[in-house]
């Protein structure tokens, strides 16, 4: 019998799982065939990372750590892909709302309790402003996002290093580059685990419902699948452009302020260590799903917290970036192939 | 040299990067497909080079080394996102990370050597004399006139004057009528995105072996992505790529001279001065008039790959 290939404009469910589930199983095999040429042995490096990373509390907490921000960062991509944006420049949004908030944290004296609202204000403040420029730049002049959020997270980066380096270092300390330790703390939920976790799951919780549940989520999400048609059926195309762009700034904002209060307890350069470009991998793996952001971050937790336990052995933690990139590539391709089908040809009797 | 001549010769020298690597991105954006992997095309040609050179390979080796891998890579990407037909921006982003992290992994060793070879300058002879000018324009190395002069007018010849050239922008702003036509859309891309990604990979090569001859990691800095950005500035044309090129390589001079001057301004913040003046070449161009948006307006087909199948 004959076959033909037919390619559906919507791939069917399992199909698209399944190819999700394909490609990041063949990247982790590429990733561990490259080691194996390069003279390591992936099982047992494999074993010592699970052994590793489930051997005990303290080791599952450094998990939950990476965890939280990979959540917030993920889920700023997440919703600015519903209204059809790219928010490329998480990390930059990451980077200015740790800034304000250890800003506010370092010279804003009180109690916890009042400091650590201000901090997540300042933070939300910062995410917001930094997308701000990007957002206008999209909604009323039509600027590419994904340009000019990429090129902020660079300015985003300096600015950091400059203040860590320069007017906010820590004059007393003996570490280079930081700044002092910043008193206010997040209070802890589990061992070393702060309120940032349980805190960014509510977040992708509550976000997850706006969009699928209420009228306004609907909207984002014409807006997002055909802007054309959201604007004749009289959706504010532009103000919903806006706000949800804006809203994304100010996850990522307060992921780099729960990063600040609640694991490094200092401003410092490469704070954001690249939790904003792994949360394009986070919304890229959740596709549509709310709960896929959390499992998306969990994962990308997995793989960098791999990274961190690897480089001890001699592996290079700069490989964990190249693996993200094949688990990006493979998806991609998955995505592409779950649209195609066999069809098998009748043949079609002679006349 | 005085201060303004200076200027020019750094602005010349830095602009080379993102303009070979515009040049090249244009090529591929011409025909409709968006590579967004620039950036690690650009940190694999970079360290490409310098591995090469290291070993004892004379700068031109390593400058075609990095294009050749380029060349390689972009035909990967080729087929995945031409023929495969997957997501052309997941695409580039998986390329700039896998770039990026490989180039760091491999260049561990080699961070902070320097190059014990670089290409060196070409001094024009008569013109090198020219007060001001001659000593920042006509004392460079090779590459920077085989950039700013012979790559922009030849690709501008291609694609604005010749028959070639007609197809292959109809290949990106209408691919269906190209097909209907009789041009072979598939071969065009495929061929256009290779060599496209090949500069790329040889604009890294270019930064380590002129501009900063040393490998340390994170050299790159955003300059891929810059280089997207000018192409969007240029309205996809490579004239205008090149000399926005050069106003990016003039805001990196101006940065130098101001450490090299001592103003009181930190040197973390003059290194903004690029990304913020390319913001700036991005939006403002746009924000002028409909008139120059529609002017300076994307292939058609950009970033849509297609189908023959769908008519």
């Amino acid at each position: 019998m004959a076959y033909r290939i037919q390619r559906l404009p919507t791939p069917p469910r399992a199909i698209a799982l399944t190819a999700r589930a394909l490609a990041v199983g063949l990247a982790l095999i590429t990733a561990g065939v490259a080691l194996a040429w390069k003279g390591a042995s992936p099982w047992s490096l494999a074993h010592e990372v699970i052994t590793d990373t489930f051997g005990s509390a303290f080791a599952l907490e450094d998990l939950a750590l990476l965890v939280s921000p990979l959540i917030l960062t993920g889920l700023s991509v997440w919703v600015g892909l519903r209204v059809g944006a790219w928010n490329i420049g998480a990390e930059g949004q990451f980077n200015s709302g740790a800034l304000a908030a250890a800003g506010v944290g370092l010279f804003v004296p009180g109690p916890t309790a009042v400091v650590l609202p201000l901090m997540l204000i300042a933070a939300i403040g910062g995410g917001v402003l930094w997308m701000a420029g990007p957002a206008l730049a999209r909604a009323y002049v039509g600027v590419s996002e994904l340009i000019t959020t990429l090129l902020l997270n660079f300015v985003a980066a300096l600015l950091v290093y400059w203040l860590a380096t320069g007017p906010w270092l820590d004059p007393g300390g003996r570490a280079i580059g930081t700044t002092a330790r910043i008193p206010a703390e997040m209070p802890a939920v589990w061992g070393g685990v702060h309120w940032g976790l349980p805190l960014a799951v509510l977040l992708t919780l509550g976000a997850g419902t706006l969009l699928n549940y209420t009228r306004w989520g609907y909207e984002i999400r014409v807006c997002g699948a055909n802007s054309d048609a959201a604007r004749y059926a009289g959706m504010p195309v532009r103000r919903h452009l806006m706000t949800v762009m804006l809203l994304s700034g100010g996850l990522a904002g307060i992921a780099g302020m729960f990063e600040v209060a609640g694991t490094v307890h200092h401003l410092q350069g490469g704070i954001s260590n690249n939790f904003g470009y792994l949360g394009i991998m986070v919304a890229v793996l959740a596709r549509r799903s709310t709960l896929g952001v959390l499992a998306g971050a969990v994962f990308m937790a997995l793989l960098l917290n791999s990274g961190t336990i690897l480089s001890t052995r001699g592996v290079d933690v700069s490989i964990v970036l190249a693996v993200t990139g094949l688990v990006l590539l493979y998806t991609a391709i998955g995505d592409e192939v779950a649209h195609y089908r066999l069809v098998p040809t009748r043949e079609l009797p002679c006349p | 040299m005085n201060v303004a001549t200076g200027l020019l010769h750094t602005a010349l020298l830095a602009g080379g990067v993102p303009a070979l690597a515009a040049l090249g991105e244009v090529m591929s954006e011409r025909v409709g497909v968006i590579n967004l992997g620039v950036e690690g095309l650009m940190a694999l040609g970079a360290i490409t080079a310098v591995v090469t050179v290291v070993d004892g390979a004379n700068p031109y080796v390593g400058f075609l080394a990095a294009f050749a891998l380029g060349l390689v890579v972009g035909m990967g990407f080729a087929l995945i996102t031409v023929q495969i037909r997957a997501n052309q921006v997941l695409c580039g982003l998986a390329l700039t990370l896998m770039g990026t992290g490989l180039a760091a992994a491999i260049g561990k060793p080699y961070a902070g050597t320097p190059l014990p070879a670089v290409f060196p300058p070409v001094v024009i002879p008569y013109l090198s004399r020219i007060p001001m000018l001659g000593e920042a324009v006509f004392s460079q190395n090779i590459l920077v006139y085989v950039i700013y002069l012979v790559l922009p007018l030849g690709l501008h010849l291609l694609l604005f004057h010749t028959r070639h050239g007609l197809n292959l922008r109809a290949v990106g702003d209408n691919p269906a009528a190209a097909d209907a036509a009789g041009i072979a859309v598939q071969r065009i891309r495929f061929c256009y995105v290779a060599v496209g990604a090949g500069f790329a990979a040889a604009a890294g090569a270019y930064l380590t072996l002129c501009f900063v001859p040393s490998w340390s990691d994170g050299v790159v800095a955003g300059r891929g992505w810059i280089a997207v950005a000018l192409v969007i500035f240029a309205g996809f044309r490579p004239i205008n790529a090149v000399l926005g090129a050069l106003l990016f390589g003039a805001t990196t001079a101006l940065g130098f001279l101001g450490q090299a001057r001592n103003w009181p301004i930190a040197p973390a913040l003059l290194s903004m001065l690029p990304y913020l003046a390319t913001l700036a070449l991005l939006i403002v161009p746009a924000a002028a008039s409909p008139r120059v948006r529609r002017l300076l307006a994307a292939p058609a087909a950009l970033g849509l790959p297609y189908y023959r199948d769908e008519r």
